[in-house]
This record gives C-alpha cells, sequence and structure tokens, in this order.
C-alpha cells in the first residue's frame, strides 16, 4: 500500500488516487481538478482550512501545525531542508 | 546491500524504538528516564545515546512513529466508510490497540516539545476525514441533526478523552474503551438524532 508523498494518507484502492490513477504517488485530496499535485501554497492552505473546518483549530495554530506536518512529507522536505 | 554492521545497528534502533513504545507509555512521555528504556531494551545506556544523540530527539522520534501508525491504522479500519456508528466504533477499536499510549499523548500533549504536537492533529486528521464524510451523508439523509463540523468531531473526542484520561477512575486496571466505549457511542448517537 502506498502512502501518499503529499498529505500522508494511505492510499488502499483506485477512489484514495486521482482520477482513479494508480501510479499517482498522491492522494485524490492532493490533486488538482486536472490531476496534476497541488503545489506547496495550495497544500498549507488546503491542510490549514481542514484542520480550521474538522478540529475548530485558530487560524494561525492551524497553519503551523500543517506546516508540521508537511515537515515529515516527501513531497515537501526539500522546502524545509534546502 | 547492507553490511552485517549497518543491520544489527538497524535491529538495535528498532528495538530501542520499540521499548521506548512500551516504556514512555508505561511511567509517561515526560518522566520516562533513558536509563530505564536502555534497561528495559537490554542495552547499555550508552547506546540509547549512539541512535538518539538527545531524549528529546529520542521522544520525538517514538511520538512520530506511533502518530503515524494509529494514523494508518485508523485510516484502514474508517476508509471503507459505513455509517457514523460504523465510524465511531472503527475509531475506538483504533485506539484501543494503542490505548496506553494514545492516552499519555492527550494527557501530556502540551508538556511535550512543540515541534511534536502536531501528532496528536494528524491523529485526528485521519479519523475526522472519515466522520465528516459520513456525518455529510447522514444529515443529507436526515438521521443526524446538523451541526458545525469541528462541534461535532470535538464534542465526540472531548467526550472520550475525558474517559481515557481519568482511566484510574472509570475504568481501573482494564482498557476504558473496552468497558465503556459502546456506550459513549451509543449515547453520542443518542444525543446527535432528530
Amino acid at each position: 500500500m502506498k502512502i501518499c508523498i503529499a498529505c500522508g494518507m494511505p492510499m488502499q484502492t483506485a477512489a484514495d488516487y486521482p482520477q482513479g490513477d494508480m501510479e499517482k504517488d498522491y492522494c485524490l485530496y492532493c490533486a488538482r481538478p486536472d490531476g496534476s499535485m497541488h503545489t506547496f501554497d495550495e497544500k498549507r492552505e488546503g491542510l490549514t482550512n481542514f484542520i480550521i473546518k474538522t478540529q475548530g483549530l485558530d487560524e494561525e495554530a492551524a497553519r503551523k501545525t500543517a506546516l508540521e506536518m508537511m515537515a515529515k512529507l516527501p513531497a515537501w522536505k526539500s522546502y524545509f531542508n534546502p | 546491500m547492507k553490511t552485517q554492521r549497518q543491520t544489527q545497528k538497524d535491529q538495535t534502533r528498532k528495538l530501542l524504538l520499540d521499548t521506548a513504545i512500551v516504556q514512555l507509555a508505561k511511567d509517561g512521555l515526560i518522566t520516562t528516564k533513558t536509563s530505564d528504556i536502555a534497561k528495559a531494551a537490554g542495552v547499555s545506556h550508552g547506546t540509547v545515546f549512539v541512535h538518539f544523540p538527545t531524549r528529546e530527539i529520542l521522544l520525538s522520534e517514538v511520538i512520530e512513529e506511533v502518530g503515524m501508525r494509529i494514523a494508518s491504522r485508523l485510516n484502514e479500519l474508517a476508509g471503507n466508510g459505513g455509517s457514523v456508528r460504523d465510524i465511531l466504533t472503527a475509531h475506538l477499536k483504533g485506539l484501543s490497540e494503542y490505548e496506553a499510549f494514545y492516552t499519555r499523548l492527550v494527557v501530556e500533549n502540551n508538556l511535550i516539545p512543540e515541534k511534536s504536537r502536531h501528532t496528536l492533529i494528524m491523529i485526528q486528521s485521519a479519523i475526522s476525514i472519515h466522520l465528516n464524510h459520513a456525518v455529510e451523508r447522514e444529515v443529507s439523509l436526515g438521521s443526524i441533526r446538523p451541526f458545525p463540523t469541528h462541534l461535532l468531531f470535538n464534542t465526540w473526542v472531548g467526550l472520550i478523552h475525558y474517559y481515557l484520561s481519568n482511566a484510574d477512575l472509570f475504568s481501573p486496571n482494564h482498557s476504558v474503551l473496552h468497558r465503556h466505549g459502546q456506550t459513549l457511542i451509543d449515547h453520542f448517537l443518542t444525543m446527535i438524532s432528530p
């Protein structure tokens, strides 16, 4: 089972992949409508908004948490350790 | 190909991580001594620092590792969708498999190093995404009353965290989730039903 390189979600079935494409290394939540992967800024804002919506965190705390999560993920490591 | 020395080093590192998971869950994330982890793993105290230069690095790696395991397990159990009851049941099943460590994380979260504190939010994210989908479906069917997403989730999590963090009062010496989990699920569903 692959783990999404951009958000860490385990991808179990084709439904977890963008447009069902199991060749991709990222999940459907990390893809734009055309199937390409979100940019760093898009993902940071997406994760921040997701955390605020589902867990109610303060905006700055949510953004900080989103960045800490992203720092551990292969897709974004180079942004933190240039 | 790895040398025998490298393989042995990897094995010792894994042994230390696995031992630390058990020891930290038992004695606390903040108060467990590295010397006790070394003793339980059957290695010298100095060996711990060969693999993890500081106690904070060891703690951070253990929290990250357990967090990933819990998040992955929750996703596996809840990822096939199902009703709100199914997702809540999957949530408690996943947490009960790591109950001691998860409880430590909940109770000590504001005491651990700041860079490790996102782990608890990551675990919540792994389940909230599935719960949110199920809730939206059942709200549209009219079988659940509509609530702000975060309040519904935090009401549920607040309930189970209260029982976990006071497990010595609710279920001394036994899993509080095994003993009270079903009651908590039934109660929560009754509260959000129309």
